[in-house]
């Protein structure tokens, strides 16, 4: 968290959570990198001041081509509503409310549903394939529902194996503290990753270096091995009394009703049917771990008594996903490591890292209410650029539907940069009538609308709650006037809806105020007891009062004042307490009267489920953890795979969270820019045989699109792969349509797969040393700054 | 008072560098200027790198030669806690403390004209809170307090690979790696 000293309406100083001492059992809440430069991010030259509207633009779109790089005209907010009210309308009207998009979630999706409707996007996200496979086998997905035990339990592991799990740069703040004291509990630790990361590095992990994409096959030989070298008197490696009894599908004699007996998942393991069996000796071909150590992670992750298997969300997030998440829970049900202290099977990232379990401190609701959408056309993330430019995209569950796009409205989102193909989502903002984003600076999607309207940041807005990890909850509150002509989503929403003839009032019944203090007052906590839930927030006639609100007096745990005073509430936890949580406890210990919401009421090795719904979607799943090779993955990267003979892009991609940014934001910030200079990471013998050094610059490029880097050399990186760090804001040559800013979607290709799964980590290029300019330090770049302070 | 100083456990940092940039908020430091800075060294070979992040500031040495060759004695080191500080009324900003620290605590403000450096956040700590890097640090891997007490605690070692020898100057840093 962060706490701001403020002089004359201008935050002069920033410090972070001191509201308590300091201990690992209670921690305090201690903000990265980017809280600490935070008011550089508001009050940053690079703040967006007015609406604006391109130079070029007018109804129908104007000279659509000079989206991206025209210039900018200051326009009045009168204007500016206008114009995109009256677009809105001229738009539905001639094509249908099907032609406007709103981007992402938001306040405009739901004055867009008022209207008449929108067509909206959806996908997999971060999740990648873990977020809808995982729950129809009886799994948790890892973000609403949690499949791992808490922090003070995960000390109680004796092994902790992080597959994919790199807190340190993915789950900044507290996680990574966390696990440290799950280290200084006695935890060894294993870090399975194509990269050696600064996680493996504090714990001291053991590293098994993989390619990116073949978890899937590494997962099936240690489960080969297991069942191998499995012996339950001499040598016990799998919890068969934990498969029997909580598991279907593994095999002949333990499938799910209507299943074929054959189709079990040992003998598919075994190779009976397809007389390939999955064995360390078949992985080490995909997968590039050697099968001595596939079997030593076997005997590891088997004789342990007490293991956290551990995976984040990243590992899944490829083409062809669906089985990884299979093979990775059946991992975790043949060795029984779930359902007791120390024993965890995963997801294990971003707020919940380390720290699986319900919310112990909960936010409120504010009173606004949704609209119902009637427009059903919902696109894929990896098809919405495509259904721009062809016309047409896949409905799931129903198939091919007309498209015709002409309005994008951006909400608080960065569409435009993180979606698959970054040059096709260019020509698709340049093919539609009308592009409009709200935000506070010209981010991609900013940059390449007809008008932008420049929002408030959360710091001038009354206030709101955020949940960083189940013990605590955030209150932020107003810290300055809106700067400049900043407005917030919700006033330009009530704006938007009145020019379109609709009562702001029945969308937004109360003010911003009453919102914030209605999500206060609704705020709730555990109780003592750990079994339920009180009011959080103590509230007096007093308060209410002096907010000016409507409200009753209440009793809560924190006074309201001293609650915003703290910036926030946080539940004090120890060994022993009553807060603790042992994912899937109840189901494991019995299993008949506690069945899971699975239609065997267990986990299933075998899911028809996820068989039956992918014949909805875009590619069949098999019903067991059948390995496929990946779409543009490791195999795409020859052009021989008998012969071994590398292709065109030789080169897997990995896209890892860095720490400059969030996702895209923060980027633009001076400091962090500074801080983190970007490099693009290549392994040093792979940089050797071409010539590259640190500091060289360096062109990555595909079919898809170009982009620069600064090389940095290293060892602790698989050789065959690149990672190149997410979210950077694409700065395009369009002569030469080379990104210089290393931004990672230059290189995806859109495919959709399996459920509608996004792939980021599935992606091959080439790379050579640049031939021309070598570039400059990102921080030394002009800032996008659009009217100079003192200009018009 | 003793002379104050800083720990730094090697070990824990994952070089995410919020204690430099917490700095750099504290004292408003444009691009360019880092009162503290995180350096990364890299050794081994595939499949056993090694990998370390050592956050540095001013370790407010015993023999500091940035005092030590300051013309005008506007750099000097306190008497009752041993920080070294500059005197603005006596810079001149002739750089040459930067040329002599080893460790780079020196940086040079452009826009005054004069030399700024680490002061152990003096105006926080007699607010009785701790320097902001130290409160900062999500890893807890910065201490700061008495040196004698942080190498009662943590040890004597003021060295690691990649840092100049502490002989030079005897830094009042621990570090442990």
């Amino acid at each position: 968290m962060n706490k701001v000293l403020v002089k004359d309406g201008v935050v002069v100083r920033q410090k972070t959570d001191d509201t308590h001492a300091d201990s690992p059992d209670f921690p305090q809440q201690r903000g990265c990198l980017r809280g600490r430069s935070q008011r550089q991010q508001v009050f940053g030259a690079d703040r967006l001041k007015y609406p604006m509207k391109r130079k070029n633009w007018k109804p129908g779109g104007g000279k659509k081509e000079l989206r991206g790089k025209d210039q900018w005209v200051r326009i009045s907010w009168d204007e500016a509503l206008d114009t995109v009210s009256s677009e809105i309308k001229r738009i539905s009207n001639e094509y249908g409310n099907e032609a406007i998009w709103a981007t992402g979630s938001g306040e405009m999706t739901k004055v867009l549903s008022e209207n008449g409707g929108c067509t909206t996007d959806y996908g997999t996200t971060s999740w990648g394939a873990w977020y809808w496979a995982p729950t129809m086998m009886g799994v948790a997905e890892g973000w609403n529902e949690l499949g791992i035990n808490d922090r003070i339990d995960l000390r109680n592991s004796q092994l902790i194996v992080l597959w994919g799990v790199n807190p340190a740069s993915s789950s900044p703040g507290s996680p990574t503290y966390n696990y440290l004291q799950a280290k200084k509990a006695g935890a060894q630790f294993i870090s399975i990753d194509p990269k050696y990361t600064e996680s493996a590095q504090v714990f001291d992990a053991d590293w098994v270096p993989l390619r990116p994409g073949t978890d899937h096959a590494l997962a099936l030989a240690i489960m080969y091995t297991l069942l191998d070298e499995d012996d339950p008197k001499n040598n016990p490696l799998i919890d068969w009394d934990f498969l029997n009894k909580c598991t279907v599908g593994f095999d002949k004699d333990h499938m799910p009703k209507g299943a074929d007996p054959k189709d079990n998942f040992k003998d598919y393991l075994l190779g009976t049917l397809d007389g390939e069996p999955k064995s360390p000796e078949w992985a080490t071909e995909i997968c590039g771990v050697a099968p001595e150590d596939i079997r030593k992670l076997a005997r590891q992750i088997g004789s342990t008594e007490r293991v956290a298997l551990l995976t984040g969300w990243g590992p899944a997030r490829i083409n062809d996903g669906e089985g990884w998440v299979q093979a990775f829970s059946t991992l975790g049900f043949m060795t029984g490591h779930m359902g007791r202290s120390g024993k965890m099977t995963g997801v294990s990232c971003h707020r919940s890292s380390g720290n699986g379990g319900p919310w112990l401190v909960k936010p409120g609701s504010s009173g606004y209410t949704s609209p119902e959408n009637p427009v059903t056309n919902k696109v894929n993330h990896n098809e919405i650029f495509k259904a721009i430019l062809d016309g047409k995209y896949h409905q799931k569950g129903e198939g091919v539907r007309k498209a015709n796009i002409q309005l994008i409205y951006h909400q608080y989102n960065a569409t435009l940069q993180t979606r698959t193909s970054i040059n096709d989502g260019i020509k698709a903002h340049r093919k539609v009538e009308f592009v409009v984003t709200n935000s506070y600076n010209l981010t991609t999607n900013a940059k390449y609308s007809d008008v932008v309207l420049p929002v408030t940041s959360e710091w001038e807005r009354e206030g709101g709650l955020l949940t960083g990890n189940r013990e605590i909850l955030i209150a932020h509150s107003n810290i300055v006037d809106p700067l400049y002509e900043a407005k917030s989503d919700v006033w330009i929403a009530k704006e938007l809806l009145k020019r379109l003839g609709k009562d702001p009032k029945k969308l937004y019944p109360v003010s911003e105020k009453q919102a914030f203090f209605n999500e206060l007052a609704t705020s709730t906590v555990i109780t003592k007891d750990g079994k339920d839930y009180e009011p959080l927030v103590e509230i007096t006639a007093k308060d209410i009062k002096d907010w000016n609100v409507d409200g009753k007096p209440q009793k809560g745990r924190i006074a309201l004042q001293e609650f915003l005073d703290r910036g926030i509430y946080q539940v004090e936890r120890k060994p022993g307490d009553n807060y603790g949580h042992i994912a899937y406890q109840d189901f494991v210990e019995n299993p008949n009267e506690q069945p899971l919401g699975t239609p065997s009421g267990k986990f299933e090795i075998y899911c028809e489920t996820i068989h039956k719904e992918s014949k909805k979607g875009w590619t069949e799943i098999s019903p067991i953890p059948k390995y496929v090779p990946k779409t543009v993955g490791y195999e795409d990267t020859f052009d021989d795979w008998g012969k071994k003979k590398k292709g065109k892009y030789p080169f897997q991609v990995v896209t890892p969270h860095y720490l400059r940014r969030s996702h895209t934001v923060f980027d633009n910030v001076p400091w962090l820019r500074e801080a983190m200079p970007n490099p693009v990471f290549i392994n040093k013998t792979d940089a050797k045989t071409r010539g590259i050094k640190t500091g060289d610059t360096v062109m990555l490029y595909n079919d898809h699109g170009k982009t620069l880097r600064p090389a940095e050399t290293t060892e602790t990186l698989m050789p065959g792969v690149i990672a190149l760090p997410h979210g950077a804001w694409p700065e395009i040559n369009e002569e030469d349509g080379i990104d210089k800013a290393g931004a990672d979607n230059m290189l995806t290709k859109p495919v959709t797969t399996g459920l509608g799964t996004s792939g980021w980590n599935t992606v091959i290029c080439n790379i050579e040393k640049y031939k021309g300019e070598p570039l400059k330090e990102d921080v030394k770049w002009e800032q996008r700054i659009v009217f100079p302070e003192g200009e018009v | 008072m003793a002379q104050m100083g800083f720990f730094i456990d090697v070990t824990k940092c994952i070089g995410c560098k919020t204690c430099v940039v917490s700095c750099k908020d504290k004292n408003d430091l444009e691009v360019g200027r880092n009162f503290r800075r995180v350096y990364s060294f890299e050794s081994g070979s595939f499949p056993n790198p090694i990998l370390r992040h050592l956050s540095i500031s001013c370790n407010h040495c015993d023999h500091p030669t940035c005092v030590e060759n300051c013309p005008t004695t506007a750099m000097y080191k306190r008497k009752e806690d041993g920080v070294v500080v500059v005197d603005h009324d006596k810079c001149v900003g002739c750089r040459y403390c930067e040329w002599n620290c080893p460790y780079g605590a020196p940086q040079y403000n452009e826009a005054l004209g004069k030399m700024t450096k680490c002061d152990t956040c003096l105006d926080l700590r007699e607010k009785g809170e701790e320097p902001a890097c130290v409160a900062s640090c999500p890893m807890r891997a910065i201490e700061f307090g008495p040196i004698d007490e942080l190498r009662k605690k943590h040890g004597d070692n003021a060295d690691i690979e990649g840092l100049p020898s502490s002989s030079i100057t005897h830094p009042n840093i621990v570090i442990k790696k």
